[in-house]
C-alpha cells in the first residue's frame, strides 16, 4: 500500500500547485489585457498589475500613514467590541433568563446595515473634540466597536455556557464558588469560541474600518482614499489603494491566525 | 398564575423588555439632547418626532411624503439587492456543488474562497462602480460578490459534514453520482445552506445602500446622503436609518421562516438526549 | 470433507483474507491475517472480538467497503462487488443513520427509490417492513421523534427493504441501554426467522453474540486473526430466559477462554 502514501503527497502538492497556476493565470490575463476585454472596460479604469506596483512603491510613505490611520481604527474598534461583547456574554451567562433576551438584541445589530450606523455615530461624537481628526478616528472606532461587538457576545455566550458534560457539576462537588467555577472552567472552555469570533470579526472590522471612513469628517485612511481618488479619477492610485486593503485584511487574518495557533497549541 | 409566570419567562417577554428598556434609554437622551442642541433632530430625535414624519401627510419634494420617498427608493434599492443576493446564491451553490463533486476544483478554488472573506469587498465599491459604469448594476454586482462567500462556505461545510455512514449506505445501495446528491447531500446541507442564506441577507442590503451613496440617483442610500447634506429634513435621514435596520433584521429572520417551511422535521424537539 | 449438498449450501466464502495498511509512521500494521470460512444460508454468524481485532474491517471487506490486499471473498460465487452492484446484501450501522428530512417511512422507502421501484410497490413494501420491526403506527413521525431502540428499527427495515440474502451488521445494538439491547435481541431474532436471511453480526459483546448466534467466529487483536470458531447448539427459538440457563453460561465462558492475547 505504498501506493497509498504517494498519492497523498501528490494531492498535498497539488493543493499548493493548483491555485498557484490559477493565480498566476489570472495576473496574466491582467496583464496582456485578456481580463479588460472580459470585463469589458479598459486599462484606465483597471490599470495594469505592473503599473499599480509602480504606483504602490512610488507613494509608500503615503500610504502607510493612510494604512496606519485605518489600522488604528480597526485594532482599537476590535479591541474594545471584542471587550464589551465578552462583557455583555459574561452578563448574560451570569444572569441567563435576562441576558439570553439581551444577546438576541445584540445579535440583531449585526443584521444593522453598517452604512446607517456611520453618519448617526459621526452625529454623536461631535462634541468628543474640537479638532477633526480626533472626533473622526473617535467615531470611526464606535462603529468598528459595535460591529465587533456582537459576534464576540454571541460566541462567547456559548462558549461560557455550552461547558463539556457534568463539568459544572465537578465543579459543584468540588464546592467551588461562582469565581472559581469561572476562572477554572467557563473561561477557559470560552477560549476557541473566543477566536472563531476574530475570525469572524477580524476581517469585519478591517471592511467597517474603510467603510466608516467614507462618511467621517476628516479625510484620512485607505478606505476613503479609494473613495476620494476615484471621484477625481485617478484609478491607478485608487487602485493601488485598493490592493493595499487587500493585503491589510490578509496580513491582519494571517496575525490572528498566529496568535490563535500559540495560544491553542498549549492546549494540545 | 401560571399563565403570567409563563408569560414572564418567555423568550418573546424577555426581549420585548429589552426593547422597551433601549426605547426609554433612548427617550431620556433625547430629553436632554433637546435641551442643549439647537438642532436636536441632528443628533437624536425624540421617537415620536421619527414616527411622525413617516405618518405625516406633508410633502418633502413638492410631490411626495417622507413615507412615500423611503418607499419609492426603498424599492430600487432593495430589488437590485435581491437580485444581487439570489445571483449570489446561486453561484455559491454551484461553487460549493463543484468543489465538493471535484478534488482539482476543490484544491483551485478553496484558497480564493478564503481570501475572498478578507478582501474588503465593501471598500473596492467605488472601483466595481467604475468598471460596470453603472449604479444599477454594481449594487447588484457587490451584493452577489457578498452574498457569494458565505454561501459558498457554508454549503461547503455542509457537504463535508455528511456522515462517512451515509456515504457508505449510498454505496451499499450501489447508487450512482447524480442519486448520492440529490438523495443524501442536497438535502444533509440545506441547514447549512440556509446559515449562508442568514449571514448574506442584511449584508446584502447594506451593500446595496453603500453603492447608493456613491452616486446620485435614485436608492436610500442617495437619499441618506441627501438629507445628511440638508436637502430635506433630518427626518427623512432618521426614518432610512431605522428602516434599513428593520429590513436588515426581517431579512435575517425571514431566511428562518423559508428554512422552517422548507425543512418542517426542524421544527421538533430532538427526542432524549 | 465438504458434501455437494452442503456446499450448494454456502453463502459466502472466505479464503484466506487478509488485510495490511500503511499507519502514519510509515510502518505496516497487520489489520486482519488469513481468514478463511464459509458462512451458510440462513446462518446467524457474529464476529466477536475487542477492538482493533479486525471485525469491523472484516465485514466491510465482505461489504466491498474495503479491498482485501490477500485473499478472495465470495457471495453466492460473485465477488463482493458484484454482489453489491446486484443489491444482496443489506447494510446496518452502529447509528440509525436515518435522513432528519425523511418521515420513517420515507426513510425505509430510499432504497427503493434508488433502484426505481415504483411508487405504489415502494409504498407497499416499505408498509410491510414496518410492520415487521412493529413500528407500523410511527410510520408519519421524524427520525429525531423516535428513541435510540425504534431508530435503530428503522434502520434494520430500511436494510431488508431491497430484500437482500444478506444482512450486515455493525454493532448495531452497542449505543443502546441494556433494556432496549436485550429487547431488540428478541425481536431481531424475530425477524430473521420470519426472513430467513444470512446475518452477519459484529459485537464486542460475548453474551449478545451466544444469544443470538448459530456460530460464534472469535477474533483476536494484534494482529487481527481469527482465533476460535465456536458454535452455540442451544435450543430456537431462543427466549430471554435462555440467559439463565448453565448451558448459556458454559457458553459464555468457553467464548471468554478461546480468546488470545488480549
Amino acid at each position: 500500500m505504498a501506493v497509498k502514501s504517494i498519492s497523498k503527497r501528490r494531492s498535498a502538492v497539488q493543493s499548493v500547485v493548483l491555485p498557484l497556476i490559477f493565480g498566476a493565470a489570472l495576473i496574466t490575463a491582467w496583464q496582456t489585457g485578456l481580463l479588460h476585454i472580459l470585463l469589458n472596460t479598459d486599462e484606465y479604469v483597471l490599470p495594469y498589475p505592473t503599473r499599480i506596483i509602480t504606483i504602490i512603491s512610488e507613494n509608500t510613505d503615503k500610504i502607510m500613514v493612510n494604512v496606519w490611520a485605518s489600522v488604528q481604527v480597526a485594532v482599537l474598534g476590535l479591541l474594545l467590541g471584542s471587550l464589551l461583547g465578552y462583557l455583555i456574554a459574561i452578563f448574560a451567562a451570569t444572569f441567563p433568563k435576562f441576558g439570553s433576551g439581551g444577546l438576541t438584541i445584540v445579535s440583531a445589530f449585526n443584521a444593522i446595515p453598517i452604512v446607517a450606523l456611520a453618519p448617526v455615530i459621526i452625529n454623536w461624537t461631535k462634541d468628543v473634540s474640537s479638532e477633526a481628526e480626533v472626533r473622526s478616528t473617535f467615531a470611526k472606532i464606535i462603529v468598528v466597536t459595535v460591529v465587533s461587538m456582537a459576534s464576540m457576545s454571541v460566541n462567547a455566550y456559548r462558549g461560557l455556557t455550552e461547558l463539556p458534560v457534568f463539568s459544572d457539576d465537578l465543579m459543584k462537588t468540588y464546592a467551588a464558588g461562582r469565581l472559581t467555577e469561572f476562572t477554572k472552567l467557563r473561561l477557559p472552555n470560552s477560549v476557541p469560541y473566543i477566536f472563531t469570533a476574530l475570525r469572524v470579526s477580524v476581517p469585519g472590522s478591517v471592511i467597517s474600518a474603510l467603510v466608516s471612513e467614507y462618511f467621517a469628517e476628516y479625510v484620512i485612511g485607505v478606505g476613503r482614499q479609494i473613495r476620494e481618488n476615484i471621484l477625481i479619477a485617478q484609478y491607478s492610485t485608487a487602485w493601488a489603494y485598493i490592493v493595499t486593503a487587500c493585503i491589510v485584511g490578509i496580513v491582519m487574518y494571517a496575525i490572528l491566525m498566529v496568535i490563535e495557533a500559540l495560544v491553542m497549541k498549549k492546549r494540545k | 398564575m401560571k399563565v403570567i409566570k409563563k408569560i414572564i419567562g418567555s423568550k418573546l417577554f424577555i426581549t420585548l423588555v429589552w426593547i422597551a428598556v433601549i426605547i426609554v434609554i433612548w427617550e431620556v437622551l433625547a430629553f436632554r439632547v433637546a435641551e442643549v442642541k439647537r438642532t436636536p433632530e441632528n443628533v437624536l430625535p425624540h421617537l415620536t418626532g421619527v414616527v411622525d414624519s413617516l405618518t405625516s401627510s406633508k410633502t418633502i419634494n413638492g410631490s411626495q411624503t417622507a413615507l412615500e420617498m423611503v418607499l419609492e427608493n426603498a424599492g430600487a434599492t432593495l430589488s437590485r439587492a435581491a437580485l444581487g443576493y439570489v445571483i449570489g446564491i446561486a453561484s455559491g451553490f454551484v461553487l460549493a456543488l463543484l468543489m465538493s463533486l471535484s478534488g482539482i476544483i476543490e484544491k483551485i478554488a478553496f484558497p480564493y474562497l478564503m481570501l475572498i472573506q478578507l478582501i474588503p469587498i465593501l471598500g473596492m465599491a467605488p472601483i466595481i462602480n467604475a468598471i460596470t459604469g453603472d449604479i444599477a448594476i454594481s449594487r447588484i454586482v457587490i451584493a452577489a460578490i457578498l452574498t457569494f462567500y458565505p454561501v459558498a462556505a457554508n454549503t461547503l461545510a455542509g457537504f463535508k459534514a455528511v456522515r462517512r455512514e451515509a456515504h457508505e449506505l449510498m454505496y451499499s445501495y450501489a447508487a450512482n453520482k447524480f442519486q448520492l446528491y440529490t438523495k443524501t447531500m442536497i438535502p444533509a446541507c440545506i441547514p447549512y445552506f440556509f446559515t449562508g442564506l442568514k449571514i448574506s441577507a442584511p449584508m446584502a442590503i447594506t451593500a446595496s445602500i453603500l453603492v447608493d451613496t456613491l452616486q446620485g440617483g435614485i436608492g436610500l442610500g442617495c437619499l441618506l446622503s441627501q438629507s445628511l447634506k440638508g436637502a430635506m429634513t433630518r427626518y427623512v435621514f432618521w426614518d432610512i436609518v431605522f428602516f434599513s435596520a428593520v429590513i436588515g433584521i426581517l431579512s435575517f429572520y425571514l431566511m428562518g421562516v423559508l428554512e422552517i417551511l422548507l425543512c418542517p422535521y426542524k421544527r421538533l424537539e430532538k427526542k432524549g438526549r | 470433507m465438504i458434501g455437494a449438498k452442503e456446499k450448494n449450501n454456502i453463502e459466502i466464502m472466505l479464503d484466506n483474507v487478509g488485510m495490511t495498511y500503511d499507519a502514519a509512521d510509515g510502518k505496516k500494521v497487520q489489520a486482519l491475517t488469513s481468514v478463511t470460512m464459509d458462512i451458510h444460508k440462513g446462518e446467524f454468524i457474529s464476529l466477536l472480538g475487542p477492538s482493533g481485532c479486525g471485525k469491523t474491517t472484516l465485514l466491510r471487506i465482505i461489504a466491498d467497503l474495503l479491498q482485501p490486499t490477500s485473499g478472495k471473498v465470495l457471495i453466492g460465487g460473485e465477488t463482493p462487488k458484484e454482489a453489491r452492484l446486484k443489491r444482496k446484501y443489506g447494510m446496518v450501522f452502529q447509528s440509525a443513520v436515518l435522513y432528519d428530512w425523511r418521515t420513517v417511512i420515507k426513510n425505509i422507502e430510499l432504497p427503493l427509490e434508488i433502484i426505481h421501484e415504483s411508487k405504489a410497490e415502494r409504498r407497499e413494501r416499505a408498509v410491510k417492513m414496518l410492520d415487521l420491526v412493529g413500528l407500523s403506527e410511527f410510520a408519519d413521525h421524524y427520525p429525531r421523534q423516535l428513541s435510540g431502540g425504534m431508530q435503530q428499527r428503522v434502520g434494520i427495515a430500511r436494510a431488508l427493504a431491497l430484500q437482500p440474502e444478506i444482512l450486515l451488521m455493525d454493532e448495531p445494538f452497542s449505543a443502546l441501554d441494556e433494556f432496549t439491547r436485550e429487547k431488540l435481541h428478541i425481536d431481531l431474532l424475530k425477524i430473521w426467522r420470519k426472513t430467513n436471511k444470512t446475518i452477519i453480526f459484529v459485537t464486542h459483546n460475548i453474551s449478545e453474540s451466544v444469544f443470538l448466534s448459530d456460530r460464534v467466529c472469535v477474533l483476536s487483536p494484534h494482529p487481527g486473526r481469527l482465533s476460535a470458531v465456536i458454535d452455540i447448539d442451544l435450543p430456537r427459538p431462543r427466549a430471554m430466559e435462555i440467559r439463565d440457563t448453565p448451558e448459556f453460561t458454559a457458553l459464555v465462558s468457553k467464548v471468554r477462554n478461546s480468546f488470545e492475547g488480549v
